[in-house]
């Protein structure tokens, strides 16, 4: 085993359904292997301290904030960007991005990727959410631009799509 | 009509950049990479004030994946920058001023190793005395940081008599109004990608508001033609005035140059913070006085704007300060004198609403007060002294005619949220509710202002554009604007559609690269919507009369019986479409391809920055607070936005929804607070900026389009105005709810705590 082998140990992960082994090193960060290493820009790099939430993605289902997952956390799990939430079948978009995009639920774009994926986590376990659970769930997502009344009518819009009313 | 998706019928449309948006697919210019991209880094002063003695670069220099390493003595051309006055070191060569000074750059193989040659620059410094007060670094003994001294500008404005009008005044209040260095902390921290192209062309990928004055200032570090320079500048996430001036872009630009290599900067949070331009703290002291019948007299002004180190747009942002401090009342007189003044705090510049935040919140509080000294309704006041239709504008000069004032102040008067206050019976005396939560006050307030927009008088504001049918049959609708996401292209493309009858698949739209758009002036100062429509009501005669003109001889039709539609040239009457625009642009000889150029409207005065094109607002918000905690809550708001034909719905709602977001983190939480010179807010864990938590209150925006008949101006702009009048609304509601009178922003909760919360609830 060289040296490099040993300093950038082999991490396997599955990422939008797809198997990858990439060599990093075991601290290096989520957002930086999806950025950088397998050119995946839709999570997106702002506050860096797992605050603002523009770089969240699912990790086996649950949003976490990929600029503080580091590799070595991320082995063997199934990771889930916004460029892989549309399912096959359900066309080119998630029924949480099409409320986003019909209802103005953005401006600038640059928090979307993280809201769209942790709304999907909150409609996956809370399929109507109640206000303090939307608040809950969103509360590490911060949009600067449409003061998040394009994203609250986004999230009923959704929830009336998939409950089918 | 309350402006939301269901009264906006098929109006309401999906922006063109929308599926790039929420599918993550649209990148964006810091998403950029290359190959054989190097990592630029920027070495920034750690002292707000020092003067420099040695920088030793050799260290960094020898480490190996290092391709360069640049200081003052590596810059071509100009060494500074800046908008309005290139003031600003792109690295200082002897004195650094506030601790966002560049002193050196570095461009490496990887983020890391530019971190680390970072690290082995040495900078020796000679720590000097830190001007951190505005007030302070007016005294004579202050240390002086510019050969002119510490003063960058005074405005002043002064008609009748002040002194002379408090003589005659019934009531007169007094007050010092203190706003906080707000940060604008759009979500895409500024960056970009720096490529030398293989023909000696510099090519900038890099948000900027305004790609030609970019080209401009690079030109001028650079030493290098502007023809040499294409700055491709949207899209942007996030600017809100914050990307106006250069950031990162003479860095990214001379290590590109210096290196032969791609480079590319993307500041970090804590970088951005310390670098980044902020929103002017002012200290606005007041004295207003009135008549025993509530008609206002005398006004007297004083402001003092502290603009950090260096110009960038200080002056402007101060000289719009004093027109809205005057705002939209008649007085008799008016003394208002305003200075902007150098320290070593960081940079102040540009900044959603440009001095009218802190201007509006000042001048609406003395409202609030003497209404109260007079005991009528302060929204009644407001009323009683407002300026008429034909009214010239704060500085006397002569303004677009409208009744926005009007039309705002009656359509809060009869909205559900007012009529709700008046229902409960509370005026602007104490008020309180709720039985299960009796330390939980309520109360109701409401603010009003105009808002310029454009540049304002004695400044270059070009607009224009350009309609090209291009040779594959698209429309092209060419224009130099930017888009941050505020819907510029939203609104384009709906114009396009609704004007001229187009499809949206006829249309593309190109916009921010300086090698093929025209220079259409700057996307700020709530002026590109008013300057797209204004151009597209140049441009249709021509274009029609073009397209017509040429279908007509290729169809043998005469040009009357046809007209533009979805697809191409159709029969007037009977619904045919004869011709594609593919086909037309194949067949027709002559390009048909129009061009429109103008300057943005001004008033016809020698006051330089004088607007002439306003927007009114009247905002009105219920609003709840703790009275154990102090924490205010805002429940619920109404805006009346008198600002013309309403251009895309969504967008309008947007904007307005957006900017109020900005103007409560104003009021109730956003301060970048720094202690001698350094920021102690670093990044948005200890900057608080409104979450989903702080807007569970409901949101009315109701858009007044009427405007006069013989108006020529068309749609005002929307995307300040938002965000300057929530905070005197919010503060004279919870003046009603506690009877504490709010002058310093961000409230602090501390002030409406109750200290004997016992005799408090009995007295309930």
């Amino acid at each position: 085993m060289s040296l490099d082998q040993y300093a950038a140990p082999a991490v396997h992960l599955m990422v939008n359904g797809q198997d990858m082994t990439i060599d990093v090193a075991p601290s290096k960060r989520l957002l930086a292997i999806l950025r950088e290493e397998l050119g995946l820009t839709g999570p997106k790099r702002s506050c860096e301290i797992g605050r603002c939430g523009a770089c969240i993605v699912l990790v086996d289902g649950a949003p976490i904030n990929a600029c503080l997952a580091m590799a070595y956390q991320c082995a063997g799990k199934h990771i889930t960007t916004v460029e892989g939430v549309a399912q096959e079948g359900e066309g080119e978009l998630d029924p949480v991005q099409r409320a986003f995009l019909e209802e103005g639920g953005f401006q600038c774009g640059y928090c979307t990727p993280g809201m769209v994926i942790t709304v999907k986590a909150l409609l996956s376990h809370t399929p109507d959410p109640n206000e303090d659970e939307i608040e809950e769930a969103l509360s590490g997502n911060i949009c600067r631009c449409t003061g998040y009344g394009g994203i609250k009518r986004a999230i009923k819009q959704a929830v009336k799509w998939r409950n089918g009313y | 009509m309350l402006l939301n998706r269901s009264n906006s019928g098929k109006r309401w449309r999906v922006r063109p950049d929308g599926p790039g948006k929420v599918t993550g697919s649209m990148a964006y210019l810091t998403d950029f990479s290359a190959e054989g991209m190097l990592y630029g880094r920027v070495l920034r002063s750690p002292h707000p004030h020092a003067r420099i003695k040695a920088i030793r670069t050799e260290r960094a220099k020898e480490l190996a994946g290092v391709h360069a390493v640049l200081t003052a003595a590596d810059v071509p051309g100009l060494n500074r920058f800046g908008i309005a006055v290139p003031d600003q070191p792109v690295f200082c060569e002897d004195i650094v001023r506030y601790i966002g000074d560049a002193v050196a750059a570095v461009a490496a193989d990887t983020a890391e190793l530019a971190a680390l040659a970072l690290e082995l620059i040495e900078v020796d410094y000679e720590v000097l005395e830190v001007v951190d007060d505005a007030e302070r670094a007016l005294a004579p003994e202050s240390p002086q940081l510019h050969p002119q001294g510490n003063v960058l500008h005074r405005s002043a404005y002064c008609a009748g008599e002040a002194q002379r009008g408090f003589e005659c005044c019934a009531h007169i209040v007094e007050e010092t109004y203190c706003t906080p260095r707000q940060m604008h902390t759009y979500m895409e921290t500024e960056g970009g990608l720096f490529v030398l192209g293989e023909d000696g062309r510099l090519n900038v990928y890099a948000p900027t508001q305004h790609g030609f004055m970019d080209r401009m200032q690079l030109s001028r570090i650079l030493a290098m033609p502007q023809a040499d320079i294409r700055i491709v500048s949207s899209p942007i996430g996030g600017s809100f005035g914050g990307k106006d001036e250069l950031n990162v872009q003479p860095y990214g630009a001379l290590l590109a140059i210096a290196s032969n290599r791609p480079v590319k900067i993307h500041n970090s949070r804590w970088e951005s913070v310390r670098a980044g331009l902020k929103r002017h703290p002012m200290k606005i002291t007041m004295k207003t006085g009135v008549d025993g019948n509530g008609k206002l007299i005398a006004h007297q002004v004083s402001i003092i704007a502290d603009t950090g180190p260096y110009a960038t747009l200080g002056a402007e942002v101060l000289r719009f300060a004093v027109e809205h401090v005057i705002g939209p009342y008649r007085y008799e007189h008016i003394k208002v004198d305003g200075v902007s003044v150098f320290t070593n705090n960081g940079m102040s510049g540009e900044f959603r609403g440009f001095g009218g935040n802190q201007a509006i919140f000042a001048l609406e509080g003395q409202l609030d007060r003497l209404a109260e000294k007079l005991g009528i309704d302060p929204w009644m006041l407001r009323l009683r002294n407002m300026r008429m239709p034909d009214d010239a504008g704060p500085f006397g000069q002569p303004i677009a005619a409208t009744e926005g004032a009007q039309q705002v102040w009656q359509a809060l008067q009869a909205s559900r949220l007012w009529q709700e206050r008046a229902s409960a019976g509370m005026g602007s005396s104490f008020s309180a509710t709720t039985s299960e939560e009796p330390w939980i006050s309520i109360g109701y307030g409401a603010a009003f202002t105009m808002h310029g927009a454009g540049l304002g008088v004695g400044i270059p504001d070009p607009a224009g554009g350009r309609l090209t049918l291009a040779a594959d049959g698209r429309i092209e609708a060419v224009f130099g604007y930017e888009e941050f996401g505020q819907g510029l292209l939203a609104s384009l493309e709906q114009m396009l559609i609704e004007q001229f009858g187009f499809a949206a698949s006829d249309i593309r739209m190109i916009i921010g690269d300086t090698d093929v758009v025209p220079d259409s002036g700057s996307t700020t100062a709530s002026r590109a919507t008013s300057m797209l429509w204004k151009s597209l009501q140049n441009l249709r005669p021509m274009f029609q009369a073009k397209a017509l003109e040429a279908a007509s001889r290729l169809l043998a039709l005469p040009a009357a019986k046809l007209r533009l539609g979805e697809g191409g040239i159709w029969q007037q009457e009977e619904q045919m479409l004869l011709l594609t625009y593919a086909d037309l642009a194949m067949y027709s000889k002559e390009r048909i391809s129009c061009t429109t150029r103008f300057h943005f409207p001004t008033s016809p005065v020698d006051r330089v920055g004088a607007h002439f094109l306003y927007t009114y607002s009247a905002v009105a918000v219920k609003i709840s607070v703790n009275r154990l905690t102090g924490r205010v809550r805002l429940l619920d708001q109404y805006h009346a936005v008198a600002a013309g034909p309403v251009i895309n719905p969504q967008g309008f709602l947007g904007q307005i929804e957006g900017g109020s977001s900005m103007a409560l983190g104003f009021t109730l939480t956003e301060e970048a607070v720094m202690e001698n010179g350094l920021y102690l807010t670093k990044n948005l864990d200890t900057y608080l900026v409104p979450t989903i938590a702080e807007h569970r209150g409901t949101v009315e925006v109701e858009p007044i389009e009427d405007l006069p008949d013989f108006d020529q101006y068309g749609p005002r702009g929307i995307g300040e105005v938002g965000s300057v009048t929530l905070a005197p609304a919010i503060a004279s509601a919870v003046h009603a709810a506690t009877g504490v009178r709010i002058s310093k922003l961000p409230i602090q909760p501390e002030l409406l705590q109750l200290q004997d919360i016992e005799s408090f609830l009995q007295r309930r």
